[in-house]
């Protein structure tokens, strides 16, 4: 949330309101010209490279890559700017830049690596840059999950891992241990829930509810779409089991607020003092941190009742996935080289090392050696954080990831099916029929005639 | 009379009048009271399920207040936000005013038609537009300037403002512009000198409409302006204070109540007239 530098000689346009005033004046005029025209006026000629980027959980993290682009910019004498915007505003934003062709050269994409496939058409390929920053870190952690119909149509940037976070000092009430399976999490959730501290897992529209649902099923050995990247696969004798288990997390461990949660939700839960645990990223555990949190009732600060355990094992698997944000350069845009450049340069190993440290290592890059970056050990909380990356996949494994992927997603179609069962809803077979044919219409109707 | 009749009659309002009126009050009036509350406490305290959420329990804190002035923009937003929406209410009614006039008064082949069509183009929701206009912006060379903002708030503006206007001319009783017009006004000076001075409650109550929504307005503010100093305050308060799961209450209900201030002095000051212009026309 820094506010930017106003020093510095790169910095976007000036502000001032005489200058507004001033071209209040002329601006009728003006626009009759440019309207008879047709076309937006001649401006200054010097190269201007524009950056649309998520304000970071760690406004430090926006700050070091705007210091990154600041600097790129005045080796290479180009006029540099970083918008930043709400992660959930990007999505209209972008749906703007492609179909007016113009806006920011270079730009998050996600979460998810959905985008690749459905602005296919709209981003430069990225193929060399990749090649270029993959030996330098030690390679890509998983390259074939993030190249799309063979391409690289964006570098996959950085995720937040999804470790369980849990209260130690409930925990030893209870007489419990650090919990390490969903089954170890069911029975301390039930306890918990006897003594007012329930279990917080999302059940309603949210992204850690995609997360969190999709990290079970894959535990019970369940998926929800094939290698093949067309075949649903949600109807099987695995999913039915993860959603009992769900079921029984549900009115066993969990109140029912659980299903109206947006993604701040757990971390408001934890940081109250009411839940016991919540799988989530270290967000919860930093804000408690920074706001001085004190567990209810007492003057103890909750941040060091906190602890962070991997994420639970289930019978068949270990695995989770997270928001993957990417990085892309528009097609459209008029300094492709340039944005490929600057993008060499934020990967080299140094500014990404820098990078991640500035975020305390909430914004973990898809880069081996990174994954083995000082700040995991500089504090007890983050040691599980390499371990959990190390099993995180894209959210349609084993498919592949596909705009008809994205979609299931974005509709909460996986949540959705787990609550209607876990409520009562439906029956599990009703609820998994449903969820079938949301995804296989979703899937037929975004197949590509090739 | 007695002193027990005369109680009654002078207390009879309270009953009547000002007690089935509070619990009105008190409904429109707690979301900026809970917004004023919340933007005062500590995040510690917005954190404790003990502590009672309607008043500050743990002593008074600006630091939200600090972190917009300090840490944001937030004040180059405010006055961002002001300077569009007045820019942009003030083309709206000119335009408003030019528009409901001739479709009020003179008649004209589909001047009906064009009223419906004018009304009917006020209800094609942003969502649905801001796609076209962006391309719109960009070949007029305004994309991330404000100057995209005051060309295309007048898209919603002014089908509102013509409508509402048309309606309040119509209440003018047509005997005294023809009488101007007797005495050698022409029609652009009956608009000027006779119209408007008695429609001035209809222009104001259009004026107040167009600068509330302009100064609410959030999805052109959000598409078409990009750099941070250049945020309206609706997007840079969003956009600042909401940072992945982490959302800063605090400063998102000091950024609220500040935003909610011009347009508060901007009713206050103008209430008789807002209510006038809209209520014209309703009795005949």
């Amino acid at each position: 949330m820094a506010k930017p530098s106003t020093e510095t000689t790169f910095d976007s346009r000036p502000v001032s309101r005489r200058h507004f005033l001033g071209a209040a004046a002329g601006g009728a005029a003006g626009l009759t010209g440019i309207l008879a025209a047709g076309r937006a006026p001649a401006t200054a000629q010097a190269k201007e490279l524009t950056f649309l980027t998520v304000a970071s959980f760690v406004p430090a993290t926006d700050t070091e890559l705007k210091r990154q682009l600041d600097e790129w910019g005045a080796k290479n004498k180009v006029k540099v700017r970083l918008d930043i915007i709400a992660h959930l505003q990007l999505v209209t934003k972008k749906a703007a830049e492609v179909q007016s062709r113009s806006g920011h050269d270079l730009t998050a994409l996600g979460p998810g690596l959905g985008d690749a496939d459905l602005y296919f058409d709209h981003l430069a390929d990225l193929n060399d840059v990749a090649t270029d920053v993959a030996p330098k870190n030690g390679g890509w952690l998983n390259e074939n999950d993030y190249l799309i119909r063979g391409k690289w149509k964006l570098l996959p940037w950085w995720m937040p891992p999804f470790p369980m976070a849990v209260r130690t000092d409930l925990l030893e009430q209870l007489g419990e241990k650090n919990p390490d399976t969903w089954e170890d999490w069911l029975r301390i959730g039930k306890k918990g829930k006897a003594i007012g501290h329930p279990l917080g897992i999302a059940l309603g529209h949210s992204a850690d509810a995609n997360v969190t649902l999709l990290s079970i099923l894959w535990s019970y050995g369940g998926s929800y779409v094939s290698k093949d990247g067309s075949t649903i696969t949600i109807n099987s004798k695995q999913t039915r089991q993860a959603m009992d288990f769900v079921k029984r997390l549900y009115t066993e461990a969990m109140d029912p607020e659980v299903l109206a949660w947006d993604d701040a939700s757990n971390n408001r839960c934890l940081n109250a003092g009411k839940c016991i645990g919540i799988h989530n990223p270290i967000s919860a555990y930093e804000s408690a941190k920074k706001d001085k949190v004190t567990v209810p009732g007492k003057t103890q600060q909750i941040a060091e009742v906190i602890d962070h355990v991997n994420t639970p094992k289930g019978p068949v698997d270990r695995k989770a996935t997270t928001g993957y944000w990417c990085v892309g350069v528009w097609n459209f845009s008029k300094n492709v080289e340039l944005a490929k450049d600057f993008l060499r340069y934020h990967f080299q190993p140094e500014n990404q090392a820098r990078w991640v440290e500035a975020g305390h290592g909430f914004n973990m890059p898809f880069l081996a050696n990174l994954t083995k970056h000082p700040v995991y050990k500089s504090d007890k909380q983050y040691r599980f954080i390499p371990e959990v990356a190390k099993v995180t996949v894209p959210p349609s494994w084993p498919g592949p990831t596909t705009a008809a992927s994205q979609q299931v997603l974005d509709l909460y179609i996986i949540p959705d099916m787990f609550a209607q069962y876990a409520t009562g809803k439906m029956t599990v077979d009703q609820a998994i029929a449903w969820g079938e044919k949301e995804m296989q219409e979703i899937y037929a109707g975004r197949r590509r005639k090739t | 009379m007695s002193s027990l009749g005369r109680w009654a009659r002078r207390s009879r309002p309270v009953f009547t009048v000002y007690m089935p009126t509070m619990r009105f009050v008190f409904f429109a009036l707690f979301p900026l009271y809970f917004m004023l509350v919340t933007s005062f406490k500590t995040n510690a305290e917005m954190y404790d399920v003990n502590s009672v959420p309607f008043w500050i329990g743990r002593g008074v804190t600006f630091g939200h207040y600090e972190l917009l002035s300090k840490e944001t923009y937030f004040w180059s937003w405010f006055v961002n936000s002001l300077m569009v929406s007045v820019a942009a209410s003030l083309i709206s009614v000119v335009l408003g005013v030019l528009a409901a006039y001739p479709l009020a008064r003179l008649k004209f082949p589909g001047a009906e038609s064009f009223g419906v069509a004018i009304f009917i183009t006020y209800l094609v929701p942003p969502s649905l537009l801001f796609l076209p206009l962006s391309t719109v912006v960009n070949r007029l060379g305004l994309s991330d300037s404000l100057w995209a903002l005051v060309v295309t708030y007048p898209t919603f503006l002014v089908p509102f403002c013509t409508w509402l206007l048309m309606g309040y001319f119509r209440t003018v009783p047509k005997e005294i512009e023809e009488c101007a017009m007797l005495d050698g006004c022409n029609r652009l000076q009956t608009l000027i000198r006779i119209l408007l001075p008695v429609a001035v409650p209809g222009v104001i109550c259009a004026a107040l409409f167009a600068f509330t929504l302009s100064w609410n307005e959030f999805l052109y503010a959000l598409v078409f302006v990009s750099p941070a100093e250049l945020k309206t305050l609706t997007v840079g308060v969003f956009s600042e204070l909401i940072r992945g799961d982490v959302y800063y209450w605090g400063g998102l209900m000091a950024g609220a109540c500040v935003g909610s201030f011009p347009i508060v002095i901007a009713y206050v000051f103008f209430l008789d007239y807002y209510v006038s212009g809209l209520t014209a026309g309703a009795v005949k």
